[in-house]
């Protein structure tokens, strides 16, 4: 099963493909990405070009979709969730949604991957003074998806709210590490790094762990396929905004006269 | 850039509040066309809400895709369609997107060119769709809530601004003193309501920048509503709305005939949401016999947004200077280009 991977929900816009099977002569996996600019309406259609060409493929090979659906920035969700859902719709292909927080979960677990217990707080910039963050523990149990680690779910919070969070956190580990990740992490790294326990190191430099990688979207949307999760009509997939619209418009409000 | 020749094209639009598809033939002929408009979501705010316009978008654009292939006689898979043509600008940034992100998937899914349209140029099309031999030299007279302005159009996609509003556009205005009288969201048909009972001489309010040139002014317009109507307390709300209208229309009018004048031009057209107004139609009708020229006035869908247009334009960009790449993004501040030629694309 061919899938395709579309990473928007923060400044980095990426896709991943994953040949299944193979196509001779082409690796089975590709992905590419561009950090930064929120360039992801200009961005997303060519990176997704470029992955099915080198793994020998076309979008019209495509079996499923996965798609990161937030939380994060609006519009960069609302372009990587249409485009999902346009492939979706005149593929006539499923599209499985795949929550922001538990890809960097995904891959932080896996960059920890010899250390359990390990807690991953990951947390997207939400702009505004706030971000959107949840958190997870592995005990060390065994290949387990993130959803199934949730020790704090996903929630909106400002700076302080999350510094509490994450102290609470490191309190109640055993001798595990707390990793902090995400672009949100990285934005109130200063907050964060004096905590006791808890590691930023995957913030900055190589390797970064700052927006969710689109490769691991893919394994991560692909390891659910293989547990039975149903890929979902592109009519019903929606962004996870996490926040009220703002509605407001930028004319001056005027009270009818009294008549 | 070559050209391409397509027969059947998609057009998207999403630039507003109007998350709309549709299928036209050879650039003329509406196969078909749906407009899912979202005014109950925005009416309560009394203007769109652009973040809640571009999160309907997403929503509204999979059925609204749907309905339009199936009435066209095709299906998800495109079948029979050649081209995707999509609104890239003027318009809000957050609801263009969701449109140029579609419309890439679209054209990458089925194997078919794409093309952004600037939505200015799509409204300069709607009149073809339903004439199409209009005679040239024309002046395009696009009113809408997001834009005034005064076109002369030589022939299809060449074009000359021969004036824009310099604050407010036309159904801004209409809005906002809607709103103001209370009279509820959006402006333009509320307004038309009232003012067939009142008396458009009851206040004499301004007609700005009557005479010079073919810029608009409205904000002075709508600053002396208010101040009248303060003034007025028990001023009927029906004779404010029509001496209002009256305005408005007095000076669209008096420079689209001067503008045709000038030009040469053999016909005036409408085009753009305010286009609907049924004092401006029938006042430019008249204005037009009065002086030999043809009036050329859409019907009514035509004028508000539609993709219909957008996929007419779509077709001759296509034909003119090829597809669009890849990399296109939305730009809310697309301008018409004064004289848009192939060359300059
Ligand atoms: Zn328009």
């Amino acid at each position: 099963m061919n899938l395709l991977a579309i990473e928007t929900a923060t400044d980095l816009v990426g896709a991943a493909f994953v040949a299944d099977p193979a196509r001779p002569g082409h690796p089975a996996a590709a992905v590419q990405s561009e950090p930064g600019g929120r360039r992801h309406a200009e961005a997303l259609a060519p990176a997704v070009e470029a992955v099915c060409a080198r793994t020998g493929h076309t979008v019209r090979d495509v079996d499923v979709v996965a798609v990161d659906n937030g939380p994060g920035l609006f519009t960069g969700l609302r372009v990587g969730v249409a485009t999902a859902k346009a492939f979706g719709q005149a593929l006539g292909i499923g599209v499985v949604a795949v929550s922001s927080l538990d890809v960097l979960a995904a891959a932080a677990l896996e960059r920890w991957e010899g250390t359990r217990p390990v807690t991953v707080v990951a947390v997207v910039d939400a702009r505004r003074g706030e971000v959107f963050t949840a958190a997870y523990r592995d005990g060390g149990a065994g290949d387990a998806d993130p959803a199934d680690l949730v020790v704090a779910p996903t929630d909106r919070f400002d700076p302080a709210a999350l510094v509490a969070g994450v102290e609470r956190l490191a309190a109640e580990v055993a001798g595990g590490p707390v990793v902090v990740v995400g672009d949100g992490a990285a934005r109130y790294r200063d907050l964060l790094d004096g905590i006791a326990g808890v590691v930023p190191d995957l913030l900055d430099g190589e390797g970064a762990l700052v927006a969710p990688p689109p490769d691991v979207l893919a394994a991560l949307a692909r390891a659910r396929l293989a547990r039975g999760e149903q890929p979902a009509p592109a009519a019903t997939v929606v962004p996870d905004y996490r926040r009220e619209a703002d509605a407001r418009i930028n004319w001056v409000e005027r009270r009818p006269p009294e008549r | 850039m070559p050209g391409v020749d397509v027969q059947r094209v998609l057009g998207i639009e999403t630039s507003c509040d109007e998350t709309a598809a549709a299928v036209v033939d050879g650039g003329t002929t509406i196969v078909s066309s749906v407009v899912s408009s979202q005014v109950d979501l925005h009416a309560r705010y009394g203007g769109v809400v652009p973040e809640l316009a571009g999160r309907a978008h997403v929503e509204l654009l999979t059925p609204v895709l749907a309905d339009a292939l199936a009435a066209a006689g095709s299906d998800a898979s495109g079948r029979g369609i050649d081209a995707v043509a999509v609104t890239y600008g003027p318009g809000l940034m957050g609801s263009l997107l969701v449109g140029v992100a579609e419309a890439k998937a679209l054209s990458m899914a089925w194997g078919v060119p794409f093309v952004g349209v600037n939505h200015l140029e799509a409204h300069l099309f709607a009149s073809l769709l339903e004439q199409p031999d209009l005679g040239w030299p024309l002046v395009v007279l696009l009113v809408s809530g997001g834009h005034t302005l005064l076109v002369e159009v030589t022939a299809p996609g060449t074009y000359r601004l021969l004036g824009g509003t310099i604050d407010d556009a036309a159904g801004e205005a209409f809005d906002k003193v809607a709103r103001f009288l209370g009279l509820g969201y959006p402006g333009g048909p509320a307004i038309d309501r009232v003012a067939e009972d009142g008396d458009p001489a009851a206040f004499a309010f301004p007609r700005s920048l009557l005479g010079k040139g073919y810029d608009f002014s409205f904000s002075g317009l709508k600053t002396a509503v208010v101040n009248e109507v303060r003034k007025h307390p028990e001023a009927r709300t029906e004779d404010v709305a029509a001496s209002f209208r009256r305005a408005v229309v007095d000076v669209l009018v008096s420079k689209a005939r001067a503008a045709a004048a000038d030009v040469g031009a053999r016909a005036i057209c409408l085009a753009g949401g305010v286009a609907a107004n049924s004092l401006l139609r029938s006042e430019i009708v008249a204005a037009c016999e009065a002086d030999g020229i043809g009036a050329f006035v859409p019907s009514r869908a035509l004028c508000t947004d539609n993709a219909a247009m957008v996929a007419a334009a779509g077709w001759w960009r296509l034909a003119n200077s090829g597809a669009s790449p890849l990399t296109l993004g939305a730009d809310p501040n697309l301008e018409l280009v004064p004289t848009h030629s192939p060359d300059l694309s």
